[in-house]
């Protein structure tokens, strides 16, 4: 018989099938190409920080005049000048990073040797920034101070800007999308089989010549269709809506992809060999599902969550995949090395199918 | 030329329940076979293990020749199957099913064809989840007859449709005879059995408890007429008073619909016998009908009760 067929024939009437599933579109289309959209605008923004500074000026003199121009001058800082009571208000409300507080300083009091002591607010917290806000400013007076003193500068900085690559948020949360994506395809894709399994579409199906198999391969090309039009479209929107580099190869990528998809796939149809109906398949999925999706670093890094969840998080095959992704995707730091995440998913893939064939129901 | 299906003490257990429990026919070839009989009578037990579907508990099986165990994908690409409660795609069309079922089978109807047959050609392009209960039904018929196959298997091919539907339904089963191939269908309406059937078995508790074809079956059974009338309310000893004036043919209390039929062979003598007793009785006849024995009534005789439709 003709089974390319009979493949093709099935492969239709399940892409149907599922294209006019309002749900499953939603789920497995809709559902991350907003996440894409809400990270993208959060995250992939002009990442130049603009710090709000005020300075309050005891009493106006030329060369205060000149400092605050000086750091007017400088892009990362907002100058905003009034009385000191009134900044220290502002810098309270959250309104200012840091507030200047400086004396009226003279031509004379500065070549006669006088030191002025100017004051430095800023609230606690944040502490890199503040360390590096406070040695930039600390620069800027020096600046001041050599040129009036005329000593001439001992070193040299010459700040010389490359073209490199600055990874972005969003760079890190895009793959995680994807993988998330794949991982919804292949956990909420079960629930078609589910329930045509539940209202006995499948049992009509077995009394047809139609091989088992051959229903079975029309559902996986199906699902892996499905991911690669996923991979497609989130690309294209994190490429030309918010500029995200691809970095590696594409044949690697789409690799990747198939083999995320297939584990994801294979676990699907796990939950389906483990509970047999659809409002149980459901449930499982659920409790499976959700925790994955944050423990598994694809949102934010794994250094940020408490030691005691490292474990789960390790075996989460949701980690390798986000980590593999976002290697290979934008090139950011590994997690674990490229092999260990196909190791790892390839071992989850095996076992899913295992435990799948092993406790399979067709009713 | 081989039988279409031989099956010889067949069983089906479940813990506590014997669904079928030895049963034994042949089916001919370009014949249509009836099983009958009423709900929970092992119908569609039967039906489902002979073409693969649950595995039988004891019995052989041959479907066009074909040990089923050892050859069921070949028997599934030459028989064409209705189940009692089908489902399908929800979302797909009419059209789309049957050009699906169609790709299955080596010779299939065509679509066309097939839905004209069932009477479905101008539904085709509906929705199954947008279809009545009995369009859905002959679909599922439709989709047995697609197969183009040697035996078509049908559970119930008429529950839920309409008189008219019904009767075009049982032209379409005569026209799969007509193009030489064979049918074999479940029933539990006695009129369908006795109109369309060549060969009945009836099955009563999983077992078969008679053969042969509908006149056969009443011949065999009832040489007689049947005397009807409605219970007016008889002791036991009426009853058996009444037994002296049928005679020959035994007599029958159809308790749920209130009816006492009597048979004869000699009807005019019984009808009068039977006035007379219930003037002496001083009870009145209602409903009093004479008519030639149907299959309700060789059920009724072989199991001691009527056949529940729906
Ligand atoms: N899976 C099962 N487990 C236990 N008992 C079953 C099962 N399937 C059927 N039975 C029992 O087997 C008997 C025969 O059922 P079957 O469905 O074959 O009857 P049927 O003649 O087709 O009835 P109907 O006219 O209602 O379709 C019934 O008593 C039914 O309850
Ligand atoms: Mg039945």
């Amino acid at each position: 018989m003709n089974r390319p067929k009979i493949l093709y024939k099935m492969f239709v009437a399940n892409a149907k099938e599922f294209f006019r599933d309002r749900a499953s579109l939603f789920w497995m289309i809709a559902f991350p190409l907003i996440f894409t959209f809400i990270f993208g605008m959060v995250f992939s923004g002009n990442d130049e920080v603009v710090y709000s500074l005020g300075i309050s000026v005891d009493k106006e003199t030329p060369i205060t005049k000149e400092l605050v121009n000086q750091f007017d001058e400088i892009e990362s800082f907002n100058v905003s000048t009034g009385e000191i009571a009134k900044e220290l208000e502002e810098l309270e409300r959250g309104n200012r990073k840091m507030v200047l507080e400086i004396p009226g300083i003279t031509r004379e009091g500065v070549t006669g040797g006088k030191s002025s002591t100017v004051r430095l607010y800023y609230s606690q917290g944040e502490q890199e920034t503040n360390r590096a806000l406070i040695s930039a400013i600390k620069e800027i007076f020096s600046g001041i101070e050599r040129e009036v003193t005329g000593r001439a500068p001992l070193f040299q900085l010459e700040p010389e800007p490359l073209e490199t690559r600055e990874l972005t948020n969003f760079d890190y949360v895009m793959p995680g999308i994807l993988a998330m994506a794949l991982m919804q395809l292949g956990l909420f894709g079960v629930f078609q089989f589910m329930s045509l399994r539940e209202n006995k579409v499948i049992r009509g199906l077995a009394v047809t010549p139609l091989p088992r198999d051959t229903f079975f391969e029309s559902e996986v090309a199906l699902r892996l269709i499905i991911a690669v039009i996923q991979t497609f479209l989130i690309i294209l929107i994190g490429r030309t809506v918010f500029g995200v580099k691809i970095l590696g190869s594409i044949p690697i990528l789409i690799g990747l992809v198939v083999l995320g998809a297939l584990t994801f796939v294979s676990m699907g149809y796990m939950i389906a060999s483990f509970s047999r109906t659809l409002e149980g398949g459901r449930n499982l999925v659920q409790t499976v599902q959700f925790p994955m999706m944050f423990l598994s670093g694809i949102f934010f890094p794994i250094e940020f969550m408490p030691g005691y969840i490292r474990p789960i998080v390790k075996a989460i095959p949701l980690t390798y995949l986000g980590d593999a992704l976002r290697q290979v995707m934008v090139g950011y730091p590994p997690e674990y090395s490229l092999s260990t995440d196909v190791y790892v998913l390839t071992g989850w893939f095996l076992a899913s199918t295992f435990l799948a064939i092993r406790f399979w129901k067709w009713e | 030329m081989e039988n279409a299906v031989e099956v010889s003490e067949l069983k089906k257990y479940y813990d506590d329940v014997k669904a079928v429990d030895g049963v034994t026919f042949t089916v001919e070839t370009e014949s249509i076979f009836g099983m009958l009989g009423p709900n929970g009578a092992g119908k569609t037990t039967t039906i489902e293990t002979i073409i693969g579907l649950l595995e039988g508990t004891a019995g052989e099986i041959y479907v066009l020749g074909m040990e089923t165990s050892e050859k069921i994908s070949d028997v599934k690409k030459r028989i064409g199957v209705q189940l009692q409660d089908p489902s399908l795609f929800p979302r797909l069309t009419v059209g789309e099913t049957l050009d699906l079922f169609a790709a299955f089978y080596p010779e299939p109807l065509s679509v066309q064809e097939a839905a004209e047959q069932v009477g479905l050609s101008s539904s085709l392009d509906g929705r199954i989840n947008s279809l009545s209960g009995g369009q859905r039904h002959r679909l599922a018929v439709s989709l047995a007859l697609i197969s183009n196959g040697d035996i078509i298997f049908l559970d119930e091919p008429t529950t839920g449709l309409d008189p008219k539907a019904r009767r075009d339904l049982w032209e379409t089963i005569r026209n799969v005879r007509r193009n030489g191939s064979t049918v074999f269908m479940t029933t539990h309406y006695m009129d369908e059995a006795e109109k369309l059937c060549d060969e009945l078995v009836i099955i009563d508790h999983g077992k078969i408890i008679a053969t042969g074809s509908p006149d056969r079956l009443i011949e065999d059974n009832f040489p007689h007429q049947a005397v009807e009338f409605a219970d007016p309310g008889l002791s036991p000893e009426d009853r058996n008073d009444l037994l002296g004036i049928s005679a020959s043919g035994g007599i029958n209390f159809e308790e749920n619909e209130g009816k006492v039929i009597l048979y004869s062979e000699d009807v005019g003598k019984t009808v009068t016998d039977l006035i007379d007793y219930t003037r002496k009785l001083g009870i009145d006849l209602d409903n009093l009908k004479v008519r030639s024995a149907t299959l309700d009534d060789v059920f009724l005789k072989l199991t001691g009760r009527a056949i529940e439709n729906e």
